[in-house]
Parts: C-alpha cells; sequence; structure tokens
C-alpha cells in the first residue's frame, strides 16, 4: 500500500475511534441521566436509540463493506485474501463461539429468574388475602345496609314531621357520618351530618341512583384518599313494594381504622404486585432483546475486529507477494515498507536487500551488454568500412555475417542475407556459384583453414580473389568459419600494368638506340658495296639492305608505339564538349569508313568535362580503330556511341559507351583485353586498348569491356566530368593501390 | 481452490441468512405483543372560555376501552390518563413562542377490596370511585372548567391552543422502565387537537 493510502487508513482509524467514542460515552450519560426520573428517560429515550442506531448502523455498515471487500478478494485470488478469510474464520469462530454460550445461558437464566418472581403461590395468595379483606368488610355492609333498610321502613311508616329527629338518632345510633332523605330527582328532603359545618350531604352516585330505581337496597365500600374507607348504604323507602314512593334514604358509615389500614395494606400490595406481574413478559422480551442485540454488536465489532486484525497481520504478507511478482516482472525498484522489527520485519528487510542486490547485479550486466554492443557495433562499423570481404558462414554454409565489401566483390547483396544459405543465393549468380562451389569443395575435404587465390569467371570478366578461410573459436564445432577476400583483380592488373611500362620503357629505349645505327649501317654498305659489285650480287645486296632497311623501320614504329604507351606526358586539362568531340571523331570515321554505320546516343546533359582533350580524342579514336577493325568482314557493320550524365553521390561522371556488332570479345580473353599484346586481330599491335585504359586511369574515371547479349563488344568509358573530381578518384585509386600492395 | 466452493460459499450463505434472520426476529418481536391499548384515543372536542379572566378548558376524551384494559386493571396494574395542554404563540419568521404547557394528570386503577374503579387526580390526591370501568372512563374522559391561563400571561398576538391525550401504565419504577425501553405498548398518545385561542 501507498504512503496515501496507509495515512487514509489512519485517518479512517482514528476517526471511526473518536466516533465510537463519543458516541459510547454520550449513550452512557444519557442512559445515566434518564434512569434517576422517569420523566427524563421519556424525554431521552430516542436520543439513546438514535445515538445506539447510528453506532450499529455504522458498524453494520463497515462490516459488511469490510466483509465484501474480503469476499470479492477471495473471489478474485487477491494475494493474502485466503489467509486473511482463515484468519478472520477462525478469530471469529474464537470470539463468537463464547459470546452465543454466554448469550443462550444469560437468556435462560433470565427468563427462569423472572418467572420464579411470579410464581403462583404469590398470586393465589394475594387474591386470599383480597377475599379475606372483603369477607370482613362485607359484615360490616350487610350490617349497615340492614340499618338502613330498617330505618327506611321506619321512615315509610312514620309521620314526616319526624323524619329529622329519626334520622339524628339513628345516625348517632349507628355512627354514621351522614344519613340523607332525598325525594324526587334526588331532591333532598332531610339530612342528619355529622360535621354539622358541611351544608349539604354528598350527592348519591349514579350506580346508587340505578340500583334505588329499581327498588332496590344499595350498600357500596368506597375507598377515600388516605386509606380511609366508607360504606355507603341505600335504601326506598317503600322497601320491596311496589308503590310509587320515590323517597330513599342513603347512609355513609365510616369503616374502622383498624380493619381499614389493614385493608389497604392488602389493597397495596395486590396493586404493586399486579403492576409487576404485568411486566414480566415484558421485561422478558426486553432483556432478550437487549442481549440479543448486544450479542449481535459484539459479534459485529468481533468480526470487525477480526477482520481489521487480519488484515493488519497479512498486509506484509500481501506486500511481500506483490515485491516478488513486481520481481518477477523485472521491477527491482520494489522497497517495501517495514512493519515492524519482528520476524516479519526482518523477511520484509531481507527482501528488500534482495532487489537490492538484484537491481545492482542487473545494472552491472546492462552495462556489460551495453559494452558488447558497442563493441560489437564498432566492430560492425570497421568491417563495413573494410574493402575487404568478410563472410562468417555456419558448417552448413548458413550466412551469419557478411559485410558489405563482400557483397560487392561476390555481386549480390550478403549484409542483409543473415541466416540465409549461401547456395541459396548463389543461384542465378554466376560469381557467386563458384565461389561456394569452390567454398564446397574444400570444406568436403576436411580443409578448415586455407589461403588461396581464387579465380572466379563471369560475363563481366574474371574476378581474382585473395581468400582466408580460418575455423570460428569456440567449444561448438558448429561455429562455422570466417572467411576473408580481397579482390585482387585490380592489383594484378595494375602490377602487369606496370610490368609492360617497364617493359615499353625498356624496349623504347634499349632497341630503338641501335636501330638508327643498323639502318645507316645498312645503307652505308649499299652505298660503298653496291658500285663494284656485279649485277647478280648487287641485286642480292640490294634486297638485303632494303630488307633491313624496312625492318629497322617497321621496328622502329613498334618501338615508338612502346614508348607512346610507356609515356607518361603532362596533362593539358581544359573544360570542353564531349558531345562535340564524339560528333567531330564520328564523323571523321564515318568519311574513313563509309560501309559503317555509326550512329550517336548523346546525352544532352553533358555540357562539358575537364579533362585532356587530346588524349580523350585518342581515347575515342582508339575505341572507334578497334571497333571497325573488328567490324571488317562483317555484312552490315554497325557502331553506336553513347554518352551519359551519370552521378554518384555529389559528384558527377561522363560516360562514353561503344558498341559493335561484330564478334566480340572472345571469352577467354575478357579478363585482360586491357593487356598490352592481348589482341585478337592478325593486325593488331595490341596496345590500343592497353593505352585506352592507361589514359582513362590517369583521368580518374574506369573503363570495363564486356559482350552485349545479342552480339557484338561493348566498351565503356567512366570520366569524372570536374577535375577535383578526377584528383579525388585518381587519389583513392592510388590509395587503393597501395592498400593492395601492402 | 476456494473460489467456487459450494460448501464454503454455503456457510457464509447461511451465516449471513442466520443473521438477518435474528435481525428481522428481533425487530418483529416489538409486534408479537397485542397492543393492549387498542381502540379510539382521540380528543374528541375541546374549547376554553373565559371566566373572571381565566381560561377555563373544556375537554372531550375517548378513550380505549376493552377486555385487555379490564383485565390488566383487575390483575392490579395501574394506569396513567394524562391531558396536556399547550398554547403558543405565533411568530412568523421564528418557532412559535411556548406560553403555557400543562399536564392534567390522573391515574386509574382497580380497588380489588372494594371492587370499584378509582380516579384519582395525581396532583391533588383527590378521588373518586365508580362501580364499573365504563364509569370511570366517562369521568375521565370530560373535563370540565380546567384553569389553564390567565389573561395577563397574553401580550397580544395570535396564540394556539393544542390538547393532547395520552394513556401509559403507571407506577413503574424507573429503572425497570429502561429496561421496558424497547416494548412498553402500555403507552399511547392521540393526535394533537389544535385551535386558535380566542382572545
Amino acid at each position: 500500500m501507498n504512503p496515501r493510502g496507509q495515512r487514509r487508513v489512519r485517518l479512517n482509524a482514528v476517526a471511526l475511534s473518536v466516533f465510537w467514542g463519543i458516541t459510547a460515552i454520550g449513550a452512557f450519560l444519557l442512559l445515566a441521566k434518564s434512569t434517576q426520573n422517569s420523566g427524563e428517560f421519556a424525554r431521552l429515550q430516542w436520543w439513546i436509540v438514535v445515538l445506539n442506531a447510528c453506532a450499529a448502523l455504522v458498524l453494520t455498515v463497515l462490516v459488511a463493506r469490510k466483509l465484501w471487500r474480503l469476499v470479492r478478494d477471495y473471489r478474485a485470488h487477491v494475494p493474502g485474501s485466503r489467509l486473511t478469510a482463515r484468519t478472520v474464520g477462525i478469530f471469529g469462530a474464537l470470539v463468537i463461539a463464547p459470546l452465543l454460550i454466554v448469550y443462550l445461558s444469560s437468556l435462560e437464566f433470565l427468563n427462569r429468574g423472572i418467572d420464579s418472581w411470579f410464581t403462583v403461590e404469590v398470586k393465589q395468595g394475594l387474591n386470599d388475602a383480597v377475599v379475606l379483606s372483603r369477607a370482613a368488610l362485607d359484615l360490616r355492609m350487610r350490617e349497615y345496609s340492614q340499618r338502613t333498610q330498617a330505618l327506611a321502613r321506619e321512615l315509610a311508616a312514620g309521620p314526616p314531621a319526624a323524619v329529622q329527629a329519626r334520622l339524628d338518632g339513628e345516625r348517632r345510633a349507628g355512627d354514621a357520618l351522614e344519613i340523607a332523605l332525598f325525594g324526587a330527582r334526588g331532591r333532598i328532603v332531610a339530612a342528619s351530618l355529622e360535621n354539622p359545618l358541611e351544608a349539604l350531604p354528598a350527592q348519591p352516585p349514579q350506580d346508587l341512583v340505578r340500583q334505588i330505581a329499581q327498588r332496590l337496597p344499595y350498600v357500596s365500600l368506597e375507598p377515600q384518599a388516605g386509606g380511609r374507607y366508607l360504606i355507603r348504604t341505600a335504601a326506598p323507602l317503600d322497601g320491596s313494594s311496589a308503590s310509587h314512593d320515590p323517597r330513599f334514604v342513603v347512609a355513609i358509615y365510616p369503616v374502622p381504622a383498624q380493619l381499614a389500614a389493614l385493608s389497604e395494606a392488602v389493597q397495596g400490595t395486590y396493586s404493586q404486585y399486579g403492576n409487576l406481574a404485568a411486566m414480566r413478559e415484558p421485561l422478558k422480551y426486553s432483556f432478550s432483546l437487549t442481549l440479543t442485540l448486544v450479542l449481535l454488536l459484539a459479534m459485529l465489532a468481533a468480526i470487525y475486529g477480526a477482520i481489521f486484525s487480519a488484515q493488519r497481520l497479512v498486509r506484509p504478507v500481501q506486500d511481500l507477494i506483490e515485491g516478488t511478482r513486481a520481481v518477477g516482472k523485472g521491477d527491482f525498484a520494489t522497497r517495501l515498507r517495514l512493519p515492524s522489527r519482528d520476524e516479519m520485519g526482518f523477511l520484509v528487510h531481507s527482501f528488500n536487500d534482495m532487489t537490492k542486490r538484484l537491481r545492482r547485479a542487473r545494472a552491472e550486466a546492462q552495462s556489460s551488454q551495453e559494452a558488447v554492443e558497442r563493441e560489437r557495433e564498432r566492430l560492425a562499423i570497421i568491417l563495413a568500412r573494410l574493402s575487404t570481404g568478410v563472410l562468417a558462414i555456419d558448417r552448413h554454409m548458413t550466412v551469419r555475417i557478411a559485410n558489405q565489401a563482400a557483397g560487392a566483390i561476390l555481386g549480390t547483396e550478403l549484409a542483409a542475407a543473415t541466416g540465409r544459405p549461401l547456395p541459396e543465393l548463389a543461384a542465378g549468380n554466376e560469381r557467386l556459384g563458384q565461389f561456394v562451389g569452390a567454398l564446397a569443395v574444400r570444406f568436403a575435404a576436411g580443409r578448415e583453414e586455407w589461403r588461396e587465390q581464387l579465380d572466379l569467371d563471369g560475363t563481366a570478366g574474371r574476378r581474382t580473389l585473395m581468400c582466408a578461410c580460418t575455423p570460428l573459436p569456440g567449444e561448438d564445432r558448429d561455429m562455422g568459419f570466417v572467411i576473408v577476400f580481397d579482390d585482387i583483380t585490380a592489383l594484378l592488373a595494375a602490377q602487369r600494368d606496370a610490368a609492360w611500362g617497364e617493359v615499353a620503357r625498356r624496349l623504347a629505349h634499349e632497341i630503338k638506340n641501335p636501330l638508327t645505327p643498323i639502318q645507316l649501317s645498312a645503307e652505308r654498305l649499299r652505298r660503298r658495296l653496291l658500285a663494284g659489285m656485279s649485277a647478280q650480287d648487287a641485286e642480292i645486296l640490294e634486297r638485303g639492305t632494303r630488307t633491313i632497311v624496312q625492318q629497322v623501320e617497321t621496328m622502329q614504329q613498334m618501338v615508338n608505339a612502346f614508348s607512346e604507351y610507356a609515356r607518361a606526358p603532362e596533362m593539358q586539362v581544359t573544360r570542353f564538349s564531349l558531345n562535340q568531340l564524339v560528333t567531330e571523331v564520328a564523323d571523321l570515321y564515318r568519311s574513313h569508313s563509309p560501309r559503317t554505320r555509326i550512329r550517336l546516343e548523346l546525352d544532352p546533359r553533358l555540357e562539358g568535362i575537364e579533362a585532356d582533350r587530346g588524349r580523350v580524342r585518342q581515347i575515342l579514336n582508339n575505341l572507334v580503330t578497334n571497333a571497325l577493325e573488328a567490324l571488317e568482314g562483317v555484312p552490315q557493320p554497325a557502331l553506336e556511341i553513347a554518352t551519359a550524365l551519370d552521378s554518384s553521390g555529389e559528384s558527377e561522371y561522363a560516360s562514353v559507351t561503344v558498341c559493335d556488332n561484330g564478334p566480340g570479345f572472345q571469352r577467354e580473353l575478357l579478363g585482360r583485353v586491357f593487356d598490352p599484346y592481348v589482341t585478337s586481330k592478325p593486325k593488331g599491335t595490341g596496345l590500343g586498348l592497353a593505352i585506352v585504359k592507361k589514359i582513362v586511369e590517369e583521368h580518374g574515371g574506369r573503363i570495363d569491356a564486356d559482350n552485349r547479349p545479342e552480339g557484338g563488344a561493348r566498351v565503356r568509358v567512366v570520366l569524372p566530368v570536374t577535375d577535383s573530381t578526377r584528383t579525388a578518384g585518381a587519389r583513392e585509386r592510388r590509395d587503393q593501390l597501395r592498400r593492395e600492395r601492402a | 481452490m476456494l473460489r467456487g466452493d459450494p460448501a464454503r460459499d454455503g456457510l457464509i450463505g447461511r451465516g449471513l441468512l442466520t443473521t438477518l434472520c435474528v435481525l428481522t426476529l428481533g425487530a418483529g418481536a416489538g409486534r408479537a405483543h397485542a397492543d393492549a391499548l387498542d381502540g379510539v384515543l382521540e380528543v374528541r372536542s375541546a374549547y376554553v372560555n373565559i371566566d373572571h379572566g381565566v381560561f377555563l378548558l373544556h375537554a372531550r376524551v375517548e378513550y380505549p376501552q376493552g377486555p385487555a384494559i379490564r383485565k390488566a386493571l383487575r390483575d392490579g396494574i395501574t394506569l396513567d390518563f394524562d391531558l396536556e395542554v399547550r398554547i403558543e404563540r405565533e411568530r412568523r419568521l421564528w418557532f412559535n413562542a411556548n406560553i403555557v404547557e400543562l399536564t392534567l394528570h390522573r391515574q386509574l386503577s382497580y380497588h380489588a377490596v372494594s371492587d370499584r374503579y378509582v380516579v384519582r387526580d395525581v396532583r391533588s390526591g383527590d378521588q373518586d370511585t365508580f362501580a364499573t370501568l365504563d364509569e370511570a372512563l366517562e369521568t375521565l374522559g370530560k373535563v370540565d372548567g380546567w384553569p389553564i391561563l390567565v389573561e395577563p400571561q397574553l401580550d397580544g398576538g395570535n396564540y394556539t391552543i393544542s390538547v393532547r391525550a395520552g394513556v401509559r401504565r403507571g407506577e413503574l419504577p424507573a429503572s425497570l422502565r429502561a429496561l421496558m425501553f424497547w416494548t412498553d405498548d402500555w403507552a399511547r398518545q392521540s393526535e394533537w387537537y389544535t385551535w386558535s385561542l380566542p382572545v
């Protein structure tokens, strides 16, 4: 749980505690105050109810919420929920079982105790006491009733004038409080009162009037305030006869004090018992309900406490589970809060220590991996910049690593072919196919480490590779091989060029010098000896010296050609139109060879190049001458000269392609057509294309020759458009030559 | 796996059901007792008249009567019959001001020795006895000339007078009354009978 969540839980707990404290104290104070008198109770009882109801409601809601969350977590398999549920179950059972036992025994005890207060014997005893009191009082009542009836008879029989005297006499004789004679509609006829201050006798009660109306005697016992009793008797004056005298006499007698006190005591006890007995069932019910509610509250509190305690106990375990999962997902930054200094705290501390070590180890591993990655990138850059082809393959000749130079040398894209077998890549690529075949032959022979020169023939000519194979180090024998190879074709050609240059220079130097003395000596011999010789000898001499002079001239021409090849005059770079130059040369040869159809295809974008105009003209002359010589004997000779502007990066190049429909280059000579003395023509010196190549390379360009698929030879010359590009290209070429030689 | 365990779910369900049953029984138990004071309890009519500056209240109240009350009285319990009167001065922007609040407190009991019903005025101690319960209740239901107010207590404005009758079990110790908190079905009050005081 995050710190904010923990703070919220603490605040909730404090708020709940405060609420519970206030509620409990308030309810207790109200209860204490209300029990002091019933009036207060009536006023305060609903406040007590409201307070307790609020507390119970809050507790119920809290417990329900906790239980609902617990069930939800349990079903969702939230870590720690099972342990929490089990702990809650155990705690709840431990608390609820004793509570239920106490509750049931208390309920039983209360019911039996309350029942014992109101036994049948007590009730019967009280009833008997009441009956006894009534019996004692009934005796008096009958006596007074008979006296009253006798008085009524006397009054009915006697003269009206003697009524008052008779009433007074009777009152005194019977110790009555008052005796009165009532007439029709309750009219007082005469009365005798013990207390002369009282003006009138008491009004007869309704039940008395009703009974007298039925001409029946009346007697009643009337309890008075202060524990006194009065016996009120009444009788109609005509007794039981059915005459129409409405008069009746009413007498009130006091009950003796002792008898009244005893009767009042019996009545008081009877009433008190009745009040208490009426409370028996309500009391039992109230006690039961109160106990049940207390039980419920206690159970709710116990469950809440059990959940709270269980969650408090389980929280570190939950944190550990979540932390472990986080670590499992790679989050080593997880740090758990130390719950306490007990065993759980030690466990959490160990976990934190473990994550700290893991985090450090991962950082070190990551650092190492980054270093390896940097090295790998560096190596990749080095490999990419290498002009040497590097190819790593496994034992099944599947490409594992290849740099760009390897692809360029072998004429296919190998850098992106990682994971593909070489034989598959070699399909359709003659040069790569020969390379793969050479590797397969050596691997089949069990040769794992070798260094050899491989010659690969293709449509573009022969390429010579210096190839070295080494098995990759490692315990696994399937690690494969690394093959490093260089295209030394240009190097070999340069070496040949240099050798031929040296030969030409030496020929020019060593052969040309003796030729002149030979020619002069032959001419002198002819001049000195011819005059003195016979005609036959003269003819022999003439023919011999002429042959010597002719051969010497031929040799001089040949030496001049070699001299021209070996010559390296200073470049006279000017800017001129290549298209115009091509047009001039074509026009020249059209007039010389009208049979041949010379077609031009000039790129209008090619406005001008910076080069030595004379030497470029020589290139064109040599190429056209070479083509025209090859076209001799061809039925419809055709020659095509095309120019184009090519862009390579920021540099621009002008290309001149000369094609013919002649027999083409012989396949075996294709790789050496630019070498001196390599020619298929009977009359050629074999230096034309060699000189062309030399001039092209002096301009920083390149030249290649091949045969067109439709037949005929094709020579393509590429020259830099600007002099800066030429010098840069020449510099690069010189550097490359230096590296190859190294 | 505990998820979806029918036995465990059933146990939880039974526990919840038991709790609900206990709560329902507890709430229903209050209604399990028959209401001993069933019947009409209302102020039928009431009015005041002024006699020499004294406001006298006259009221007719119908109290519930029935075999349960008769039996309870004969078993010895005492019933309190209270008649409350309240006079308020109306205020426009605030609660009404309470001018007078009086209670006529009387008790009805059965006197077993004399077999009569006793109606006692608690304040004065005066008591009357009646041979029948009907007579006693009739007497209790008639209040005539109860002085409730004198004119000097009024200082203008509109006044309302409200009368309410109540019956409850009397002679109950306070401690037991606290325990009777939940189930005292021997206590009822009528609605207020309210009218304007004729000033």
